[in-house]
């Protein structure tokens, strides 16, 4: 591990450029409440819970939340799930991509008729999707 | 000057105080993802440097910024300089890039040539960061009183700015 003490800041961006740290974190949870001055305590009454032991755990990415749950952080907080689950859509999304590629290439062999080509065209926009989301007006 | 990309990294101040420390995790170079102070009870460096590592473990910094402990301006008691070397060894033993300013530097960022206090940068940061530090800015300190530990926070938030963004900030 080399000494970055009071080196450049390019050397040490070209020694973090690596696409293992870059990837967004599980969520968002804490940033959105503490900009609320909200107590963890209070969000979870909020939510219909006693205590703020699992909005802890939540925060520090030990456990999952349910589509009601992550529902609920929407409303409080007033961002969109994907927004404070922006590591976990980044990741969900990289397999779907993956699995698009696959899909791809096994329809491409499939007929030509226009159901096909429009199967085709929904699944190549999944491939590389044009504005980071999967879907295409 | 060509900046670099930073801006998929994600940066950890650390501005070490008399009860523990203050620390932001700052994003994408504008994005404050945490930010906060914790105090230590018992032996401060080593309780302090446990939490840290939670921290390194939880956000997974590509650098940790802190104040430079080895000037001979650098201020500060013997346990802080100790606690400087010690969180530099822990954090290029977790594989992060380390980066210390002076606190020349910072105010070199946000004034430029001209003077200013440490509270004209907490006022700064909160023209910048209105939603997440706006409700924790203390009173201006009297020259009779001690300074709030909050302030902390705005240490660390200012040297993580110091290095995401130096030339953007500009003078006063």
């Amino acid at each position: 591990m080399p000494s970055f003490e009071n080196c450049s800041r390019f050397a040490i961006v070209a020694y973090a450029f690596n696409p293992m740290t870059l990837t967004r974190l599980p969520n968002y949870l804490r940033a959105s409440r503490k900009r609320l001055a909200l107590s963890q305590d209070e969000v979870a009454f909020l939510m219909g819970g006693r205590g703020g032991a699992k909005i802890s755990r939540y925060e520090a990415f030990a456990r999952k939340p349910s589509l009601e749950t992550a529902i609920a952080f929407e409303v409080i907080y007033g961002k969109p799930v994907s927004e404070l689950f922006a590591g976990l859509r980044q990741k969900v999304t990289q397999g779907v991509q993956d699995r698009a590629k696959v899909l791809k290439h096994r329809v491409s062999f499939q007929g030509s008729d226009r159901r096909s080509q429009r199967r085709r065209a929904a699944i190549t926009s999944l491939v590389a999707p044009t504005s980071g989301t999967t879907e295409k007006s | 000057m060509t900046r670099p990309d930073t801006q998929h990294e994600r940066i950890l101040a650390i501005a070490p105080t008399t009860k523990g420390f203050g620390f932001a995790v700052l994003e994408d170079e504008t994005t404050l993802v945490n930010w906060g102070v914790k105090s230590v009870r018992g032996n401060k460096n080593e309780g302090a440097l446990k939490k840290i590592e939670e921290l390194f473990s939880q956000y997974n910094p590509t650098v940790v910024v802190f104040e430079n402990y080895r000037l001979t301006t650098f201020r500060r008691s013997a346990r802080v300089r100790l606690f400087g070397d010690e969180l530099s060894r822990t954090a290029k033993a977790a594989g992060i890039a380390v980066k210390t300013f002076s606190v020349q530097d910072v105010r070199g960022v946000f004034f430029g040539a001209e003077q200013g206090t440490k509270h004209a940068i907490a006022e700064n940061l909160v023209q910048r960061f209105p939603d997440e530090l706006g409700y924790l800015l203390p009173r201006k300190r009297l020259p009779w009183t001690t300074e709030d530990h909050r302030m902390a926070i705005f240490d660390a938030v200012a040297l993580a700015m110091t290095f995401s963004m130096p030339e953007t900030l500009g003078g006063r």
